[in-house]
């Protein structure tokens, strides 16, 4: 099972190879990746594979709200960090 | 716009002819046989790969059927889209060329999700879930129309080339035959449509666009097509199917030679259309 900081980092690093234009120095976990247009709605799909892929559950789209992928903390605080206190969607 | 207004014409006369109901003329059967293929062996994702050969044939049907049952998914989550976006356009000005035709094309969607939903439901009783997101941003004046409607357009090619191959596939079983040759009868009709439209819409706006507006536009839609082969990659398909580690499955087929030239080979002709109009400039299967 990865850490905290195993995760962010696995989620930093997907973000610098999807978007292409981003240098590892240059994101932070509260980097605005949307907003910012670093990362584009063409590329929720396989963010969403991504995160369900290490998180072990399955992620319902019509349930997120405004904002999950705004950044790196929120993401892990959205489909990470919740596992530990309570039940939360299906597991993959 | 004249070319444009005279095939519409065309088109529409067509739709009445070809008017039907989505709830007559299939045959559903009660149950469907686990011995049979539901989608062309050579067009299954993972044809080609370690995990597709490893499969029996009984694994390998199995497998065809969780792959329809995708498809499908795929395409009612496409048509949802559509729909929403061409009620939007609806009598909305600058459309009076094409606004009667978006009637048969509403209507024709609509008929579509009837017969793709009635496959999901009644036999997987499952509609796979939609991965995508649309965030909102701003737009150049004409941009969102014309992405609009190329997505739609670059969806609709991809996916026709399944349903004429599959149509014309004897091992397939008759409801999975019957329902890509519907899909067909239909589609042939909104690809020349948009064809037609997505040239007019970028001959008419790209011009006023700024250059970073116009590199952002190619840019978008060569990801999109990237994005829209990914979703026939779904490993919640191969995880149905029985396949351990479905995520590492979808990444070594979508890593596969074979699966990118499949991609290649199916886009060549509408892909060639793009880039002989200059909406694209670069070939995506010959810059990654």
């Amino acid at each position: 099972m990865m850490t905290e900081a195993e995760i962010r980092q696995k989620l930093r690093e997907w973000v610098v190879r999807q978007s292409g234009k981003i240098r590892p120095e240059e994101l932070a976990d509260d980097t605005a990746i949307i907003e910012k247009r670093i990362i584009k709605s063409v590329r929720i799909p396989d963010l969403i594979l991504f995160i369900e892929e290490h998180s072990g559950r399955t992620i319902d789209v019509e349930q997120l709200k405004p904002g999950v992928f705004r950044n790196i903390d929120t993401i892990y605080r959205n489909f990470f960090a919740v596992k530990a206190h309570g039940p939360g969607p299906e597991k993959a | 716009m004249r070319g444009l207004s005279d095939l519409v014409g065309k088109l529409c006369e067509a739709s009445v002819q070809d008017f039907y109901s989505p709830y007559a003329g299939l045959d559903w059967p009660e149950k469907l046989e686990d011995d049979a293929w539901y989608f062309s062996p050579e067009l299954i994702s993972l044809f080609g790969s370690e995990a597709y050969a490893h499969l029996d044939a009984q694994g390998q049907k199995r497998l065809s059927f969780h792959e329809a049952v995708n498809f499908f998914s795929l395409n009612i989550h496409g048509e949802r889209s559509l729909i929403e976006g061409l009620a939007y356009r609806l009598y909305r000005k600058g459309n009076d060329d094409y606004t009667r035709y978006l009637h048969h094309f509403l209507d024709e969607e609509n008929k579509h999700m009837v017969y793709f939903g009635t496959f999901c439901v009644r036999y997987a009783a499952k509609v796979y879930p939609d991965k995508k997101m649309v965030l909102p941003r701003d737009y150049a004046s004409g941009e969102e129309d014309f992405l609009f409607f190329a997505k739609v357009l670059i969806f609709e090619e991809i996916v026709d080339v399944y349903n004429k191959r599959m149509a014309a596939d004897p091992r397939l079983h008759p409801i999975a035959r019957e329902i890509n040759r519907l899909h067909h009868r239909d589609e042939s009709r909104h690809l020349a449509f948009g064809r037609r439209l997505v040239k007019e819409l970028f001959d008419r706006h790209s011009p006023g666009w700024a250059p970073e507006v116009l590199s952002g536009v190619r840019e978008y839609l060569g990801d999109y097509i990237r994005s829209t082969w990914q979703e026939y990659y779904n490993p919640a398909v191969y995880k149905d199917a029985g396949l351990p580690n479905p995520y590492d499955v979808q990444k070594e087929a979508l890593s596969l030679p074979s699966c990118r030239s499949r991609h290649e080979q199916v886009s060549r002709p509408w892909l060639t259309m793009l880039l002989r109009q200059g909406i694209l400039t670069e070939d995506p299967y010959h810059d990654d």
